[in-house]
């Protein structure tokens, strides 16, 4: 009955934190345990108490100083550096910008609508074609959940009781892989149409566009290199790099003044106030996953059926795609890795650095699948491109992405090799 | 009435929210720099993490007035506008049946009455209640942690102002 509350309550569009409470609510008052709900409020307001998740409001805020332009348009400037003069030069400087934003961002939806902004127009410009410059741009959003930082990475670490750090840097070869895979679709594309011609900076320009760029690389720097040499929390590098953002914004590039920072710190404070609520409902859900024992049932069914556990993550994918589809990544993954994670650390001994990367690139994936693909609608909306054109260029990347997933499903080294 | 109320308290509520997600960057920053010279203040974090939980419920409050709160839309946007309002006002008794559900769970949990029978003393409460709210410290801050979990009442009447006006407003296009 709890499980018919869950799924109506659902799909009226009730909020997804609102559904979670109400369901425990239910499940609470029809299982009779009406003791706990002295504790209810409590155990929402202690969900939250928890000091890696105080990195969440800081990248969002990092990605809203992003929002404002003067660095994503050095950090471009810079990928033309390295990658411009080759054919199709433009869109290799799309995946390398990307993978550049991805490195600051950790949000996909935040650094698609960043990056739309800043290449598609450029791209359209140049003579591509309007529907594959805002297919790369909405494939290289998905970097940022995988590159460290990662809002998604966070959540789970909290969620697995894993040290988000080591999460991060568990992050980075898959990140990388999956940029590759990127820069082979658009090799590919390129040579069934013609990309039109790039051009090398000279050297001059080259060396104006690398030393303008010193000051916005000091983001990435501090915040990958901050965790990989343990000298800073994710948390405290969220911080800093928040601060150099604002720092670089304003007094060098001079896109960003103080003036802005209290909208800034508005949206910060919604959007963070959304993703936070949600784990707060999630851990008075928590008790219906727990009295029910669902990761138990759920174990016992999966088991019978294989005990391979390349064949679990496969049928995990498969499941989490259905997922992905309907549900917002960051929900989905506040949902399943309660369930998800003990059958898969518990029944198959599969680590949980693996798991929470295959799930979340998994997951991430539904941004840009119909029907529900919030990061689609994002790229379309900024660039003025139907999410149906996009789309049609799009399913190359889908199809690596998948590669991928079941690439990272296959060898967990690749997860588990950094730390 | 109850909307332009709905819509001040949410207006307050995002601003409080804002002003608090300024303390969480301001507070870990000052985490940094003292713990760089060696003087690291050890209850920086534990008020960081109170900061992000008053910001986290205050916010969450205002979504529901904006109706920004992350839901599945696939039903909601694939029906004709007649019954996706009905569905919408199914959502709003949901929604405000979680809300009253909220200020009851913080009425048992705080249990006003009970406190000021005991004459605001805690022990006394204790004894009559074994309720150990107002005893519970917080771990370095010194001072009673209930003071945190007030933030609970603002969040459910907050909500629950929210939620009816929703409900008991009528919908204009905004």
């Amino acid at each position: 009955m709890s499980a018919v509350v869950f799924l109506v309550a659902l799909l009226l569009s009730v909020p997804v934190a609102v559904v979670l409470a109400v369901t425990a609510i239910w499940y609470i008052w029809q299982s009779g345990n009406t003791i706990l709900f002295d504790s209810f409020a409590l155990k929402m307001f202690s969900g939250l108490e928890n000091y890696g998740l105080l990195s969440i409001p800081l990248f969002m805020l990092t990605g809203e100083l992003m929002n404002e332009g003067g660095m994503t348009r050095r950090l471009v400037a810079l990928a033309r550096v390295f990658v411009g003069g080759f054919r199709g030069g433009l869109a290799y400087i799309n995946l390398l910008a990307n993978m550049f934003m991805a490195a600051i961002i950790g949000s996909a939806t935040a650094q698609i609508a960043v990056m739309s902004r800043a290449m598609v127009p450029a791209m359209k410009d140049e003579g591509y074609d309007e529907g594959f410059a805002a297919a790369t741009t909405a494939a290289g959003g998905l970097l940022a959940p995988v590159i460290p930082p990662s809002m998604m990475f966070v959540i789970f670490g909290v969620l697995a009781h894993v040290p988000i750090g080591d999460m991060f840097i568990a992050g980075i070869i898959p990140g990388l892989l999956l940029a590759l895979s990127f820069a082979v679709v658009i090799t590919l594309i390129g040579w069934s149409q013609q990309f039109p011609k790039g051009a090398w900076m000279s050297r001059g320009e080259a060396l104006r566009a690398f030393l303008a760029a010193i000051p916005a690389m000091l983001v990435p720097v501090a915040i990958i290199g901050g965790i990989l040499f343990g000298v800073a929390t994710p948390t405290e590098s969220a911080a800093v790099a928040s601060l150099i953002a604002f720092l670089v914004g304003w007094l060098f590039y001079r896109d960003l003044g103080p003036r802005k920072l209290g909208e800034m710190f508005k949206r910060t404070a919604a959007n963070a106030s959304m993703i936070l609520f949600m784990i707060a409902a999630a851990s008075v859900f928590g008790w219906v996953v727990i009295y029910e024992e669902l990761p138990q049932i759920l174990a016992g069914l999966i088991t019978t059926i294989t005990s391979d556990p390349f064949m679990f993550l496969l049928i995990v994918n498969l499941a989490l795609l259905l997922i992905g589809m309907i549900i917002d990544g960051i929900a989905a993954i506040i949902l399943i890795t309660p369930i998800l994670l003990p059958i898969a650390t518990g029944s198959y001994d599969i680590s949980p650095y693996q798991f929470g990367i295959v799930a979340c690139l998994n997951l991430v994936l539904g941004l840009l699948t119909p029907p529900v693909g919030i990061g689609l609608y994002i790229a379309s909306s900024m660039t003025g491109t139907m999410p149906g054109t996009i789309l049609k260029t799009l399913w190359p990347f889908l199809i690596a992405v998948a590669l991928i997933l079941v690439l990272l499903s296959y060898f967990p080294k690749i997860s588990t090799y950094l730390i | 009435m109850i909307r332009r109320l709905s819509a001040l308290v949410a207006w307050f509520e995002l601003w409080l929210a804002a002003g608090l997600a300024v303390c969480v960057t301001a507070l870990i920053l000052l985490n940094i720099i003292t713990r760089y010279f060696g003087a690291a203040l050890f209850w920086v974090d534990e008020l960081a993490i109170y900061t992000m939980v008053w910001m986290t419920f205050l916010g969450a409050s205002a979504a529901l007035h904006h109706r920004a709160a992350i839901s599945i839309t696939l039903v909601t946007d694939a029906v004709s506008k007649q019954v996706n309002r009905v569905l919408l006002k199914c959502v709003d008794v949901i929604v405000f049946g979680f809300a009253l559900g909220m200020l009851w769970f913080c009425w048992r949990w705080f249990l006003p009455i009970d406190i000021a029978h005991a004459g605001f003393d805690a022990e006394a409460f204790q004894g009559a209640t074994f309720n150990f709210i107002y005893a519970e410290p917080t771990t370095t801050l010194g001072v009673p942690k209930f003071l945190f979990w007030l933030v609970m009442w603002m969040f459910s009447f907050g909500i629950t102002l929210h939620a009816a006006m929703h409900l008991f407003s009528r919908e204009t296009s905004e």
